[in-house]
């Protein structure tokens, strides 16, 4: 099954496998860290003893000295281990598998913003129309929109309520692939998404 | 290990991403999946009905949705009467080789708590995950800098 390039898509792909099958899907978020590359140490030790047979004894210390002063340059400059994020969403019964892999740290809190509006899915608790907006923002708000969608999540759970839930009805009804326009629908028919729905106009 | 509450599995998740931290390699795994097991017998016993009642209907293939209607193919579709928990799981990935270094925490995160849940989960993520890229900036301050030397 595909790597998706962009998490939306991943976000999407892993609501509609939700909604097919919720009690036995699973989202496992893998965190690892690779040690660097060791390309670079194996190149310097190459030149180091070409250099050595071809130099003659007098100038060998100052090439020593030389040497040892381009080691340093090179070690400081090495990498430290880069850390990669899978995300990974799987199904055991049907077999589906979908994932989403990235090494920004930037991504890291809305990511797993994401991983708490399929775990409202997971829960079978209806959906807020807040996180739909926030799929959509760019990175630079998604912080903000994140704060707002809560403080509008606090204010408008009761009412909202039961109106998710008539829309995830319906969403059942008709699984068309058509994700963007899914999220629109609940942008309008969430009374509280009002003012986000403005702030994202604006971006646009 | 048992499940453990929140702010007890956060402290310890906060120690299992220190490992590979602090060595350079290693790895942290974090699942959630729906928590269904020892839930109240009624929603059990539904779900067992629906099952029994799909294969009954002379194809008990869920792959073959020409036979079945999806309600019938995914008698998970409709909307749970009742919310159900779920359940985080966090491990540091040992193997067998390594058993007695293996980490496994776990908690359950009632419907009502998903929000506060995730967003500290998120904190934690955030400050455990530092060997990932840092957000590039050299090209904004590029920008900058042209735009002050064109000031000046």
């Amino acid at each position: 099954m595909p790597y998706y390039a962009k998490s939306e898509d991943w976000l999407h792909q892993s609501a509609l496998l939700l909604q097919a099958r919720p009690t036995t899907t699973r989202i496992t978020t893998r965190y690892h860290l690779k040690p660097a590359r060791r390309v670079r140490k194996a190149q310097a030790r190459k030149q180091q003893s070409d250099d050595a047979t071809a130099a003659s004894s007098q100038d060998q210390q100052q090439q020593q000295q030389q040497q040892q002063q381009q080691q340093q340059e090179q070690q400081i400059p090495e990498k430290p281990p880069r850390g990669h994020l899978v995300l990974k969403t799987f199904d055991p019964a049907s077999g589906v598998t979908l994932k989403y892999k990235t090494s920004k740290a930037a991504e890291v809190s809305r990511l797993v913003q994401m991983l708490g509006t399929l775990g409202r899915r997971m829960a079978g608790v209806p959906d807020l129309p807040a996180p739909s907006i926030v799929m959509t923002a760019t990175e630079e708000g998604a912080a903000a929109a994140a704060a707002a969608a809560a403080a509008v999540g606090e204010g408008g759970d009761g009412d909202v309520g039961g109106a998710g839930m008539s829309r995830s009805a319906s969403g059942v009804g008709t699984p068309t692939p058509g994700g963007s326009g899914a999220g629109a629908g609940q942008q309008a028919a969430g009374g509280g998404g009002g003012g986000k729905g403005k702030k994202k106009k604006g971006k646009r | 290990m048992g499940v453990l509450t929140h702010d007890e599995f956060f402290a310890r998740l906060a120690d299992v991403f220190t490992g590979p931290k602090t060595k350079g390699h290693g790895a942290v795994f974090l699942t959630q999946k729906r928590l269904t097991y020892g839930q109240e017998p009624s929603i059990q016993q539904q779900q067992q009905q629906q099952q029994q009642q799909s294969p009954s209907s002379s194809s008990p293939d869920p792959s073959s949705p020409d036979q079945t209607s999806p309600e019938i193919a995914l008698p998970d579709l409709a909307p749970p009467a009742q919310p159900y928990p779920i359940l985080i799981r966090a491990t540091n990935g040992k193997g067998k080789a390594a058993r007695d270094r293996k980490v496994k925490l776990s908690t359950v995160v009632q419907p009502d708590e998903i929000e506060a849940f995730f967003a500290r989960y998120a904190e934690v993520c955030k400050s455990g995950m530092a060997a990932l890229k840092p957000r590039d900036r050299t090209k904004r301050k590029a920008k900058a800098k042209k735009k002050k030397a064109g000031g000046a």
